[in-house]
């Protein structure tokens, strides 16, 4: 039932055509494509009688090419410039020469024109790369890679002969670095050079003591360095598990390698420091210093400690020392303050006693005075009753001369002519007149 | 007292020369700061030791002069030795 269809499917196709007709409605139809401009590598370069025959080639592809002679001398190239390894730019279109009954069929692009490829083209066919090798993050997975400080041993691939090598190893020897170099030596400027430095980059990524790959070469135009712009060599530096240090060219020259390395460097000698991020001569400087750190730390402690614990134990005889001075001045100053205290106490008990025995004198004296009191107020009743007031009192009167002396008898009233006669409430002015009496008789 | 950051033993070796350097590190800025105790500082000072010899025997093992290794020879070696 397959086969049937299958059958019928193939017989009812068109034709059977004339192979030559067919073929010559193939050269038409190929003539009329579009003309456009290839750019590419030279390889396998030939000539015939009439015209150039060559491979257009880069990593992705090849297309046969041919130019007329003719055509070539018009491109005013020098002697040899259409060679293996350059590149080219041709313009032209798809062709197809039919053959004949004798003459075999031949498929090329037809170039009409061609010229060396300059550094614009390069340029330009680099920022397209360079764009899309980005856009697939292929620049970052180098530099997430970590690099160790002081690989033991590195890869390096470049040239056997070549002063890049003999610059890398100086460098690295002024870092007093002297381990394992493993030399990737590979071609570094034809066509052969990309993949034969994928395969060195390979080869020392697959050895397990390598920690780091350098790649490195001197200088150049841009078309010699074009090797380093390979796509495929940079898709494989960037899924390699190694770090890669690429140094590649001058300072100015900025290939496609440099991208996707996880360090672009500017010289082998700087590719060395990269390569070898420790300055093992400073690095032993400092291990020195260390050391001896170090050493004073753990001395020092223990010595400081030591000084430390010296005070500490000296401290309670010190302390003793302290408040025994401070007790002697204690008792110092107990003891005079007590003997200030005892004379303070002895006079004012000696102010005490003199008060009390004041007081004791004073009642001593004060029972006394009370019984002289006692007498001096019978003494004063006893006088008051032989007072003259109180004989006046009970009538009688006193005479008294002009100047209150009391007349006592009747001569001295008589030659005193006028008295005073006192009551008890008062005097009175009397004259004496002696010849009342009688002839001078006096009463009695 | 306990140290500021986690001292490792003395025994576990470092993983790389950069990790044994940086460890060395905390060890001096620890012990520069003087608030390590005793215990502390002679443990420090101990460890700080065996990271310095780490350290030193790592720089003498590239310290005798580039060993230069061809790939080819190399490649050559382990195929005599596989066959």
């Amino acid at each position: 039932m397959g086969e049937a269809l299958e059958k019928s499917r193939v017989t009812n196709l068109p034709g059977p055509f004339a192979v030559g007709t067919y073929a010559r409605k193939l050269q038409g139809w190929m003539r009329e494509r579009a003309r456009v401009q290839l750019i590419g590598e030279v390889t396998g370069v030939g000539r015939s009688k009439v015209q150039a025959y060559f491979e257009l080639r880069d990593s992705e592809g090849a297309v046969p090419c041919a130019i007329w002679l003719n055509d070539l001398e018009k491109a005013g190239l020098t002697e040899g410039s259409l060679r293996d390894g350059a590149e080219v730019v041709i313009s032209g279109g798809l062709d197809y020469y039919p053959g004949g009954g004798h003459a075999s069929p031949n498929f090329c692009f037809r170039a009409t024109h061609l010229r060396l490829a300059g550094e614009g083209d390069l340029i330009a066919r680099l920022e397209a790369l360079r764009k899309e090798l980005r856009a697939e993050g292929l620049f970052e997975l180098q530099k997430q890679l970590h690099r160790p400080a002081l690989p033991k041993a590195i890869g390096v691939v470049t040239a056997e002969t070549g002063a890049a090598r003999r610059d890398l190893c100086a460098g690295l020897e002024r870092r007093g670095w002297g381990g394992s170099v493993i030399w990737g030596f590979a071609p570094v400027q034809d066509r052969h050079a990309a993949p034969a430095i994928g395969r060195a980059l390979q080869d020392l990524a697959a050895r397990p003591e390598v920690e780091a790959i350098v790649v490195t070469r001197g200088g150049g135009s841009l078309a010699d360095l074009w090797a380093f712009c390979d796509e495929t060599l940079c898709r494989t530096v960037a899924m390699l598990r190694v770090p890669v240090i690429s140094a590649v060219g001058h300072e100015r020259d900025k290939t496609l390698i440099d991208d996707v390395a996880a360090v672009a460097c500017s010289t082998p000698t700087h590719a060395a420091e990269a390569a070898v991020p420790l300055d093992c001569l400073a690095a032993r400087e400092s291990l020195e210093r260390c050391a001896v750190g170090l050493r004073r730390a753990g001395e020092g402690a223990i010595a400081h400690r030591s000084r430390h614990l010296g005070a500490l134990a000296r401290g309670p005889a010190r302390a003793l020392q302290r408040e025994r001075g401070l007790l002697n001045q204690k008792i110092r100053e107990i003891r005079a303050a007590s003997e200030r205290g005892l004379a303070d106490r002895a006079n004012r008990q000696e102010r005490i006693g003199g008060v009390v025995l004041e007081r004791a004198r004073r009642r001593a004296l004060g029972a006394d005075m009370e019984k002289r009191r006692d007498a001096l107020k019978r003494a004063e009743v006893a006088l008051r009753a032989h007072e003259p007031e109180r004989t006046l009192e009970r009538g009688y009167a006193l005479v008294e001369g002009g100047g209150g002396e009391p007349v006592t008898t009747a001569e001295a009233a008589t030659a005193a002519g006028e008295v005073k006669l006192r009551f008890a409430d008062g005097r009175v002015r009397a004259r004496i007149d002696a010849a009342g009496d009688g002839g001078g008789e006096r009463e009695r | 007292m306990q140290p500021a950051t986690g001292a490792a033993s003395v025994s576990d070796s470092p993983e790389s020369y950069e990790a044994a350097v940086e460890r060395l590190e905390e060890i001096i800025d620890r012990l520069d700061s003087g608030q390590a105790g005793l215990r502390e500082t002679l443990d420090l000072c101990r460890e700080g030791r065996e990271l310095v010899k780490y350290c030193a025997a790592e720089l003498d093992e590239v310290g005798e002069g580039l060993k230069e290794l061809r790939l080819d020879d190399l490649a050559a070696r382990l195929e005599s030795e596989t066959a």
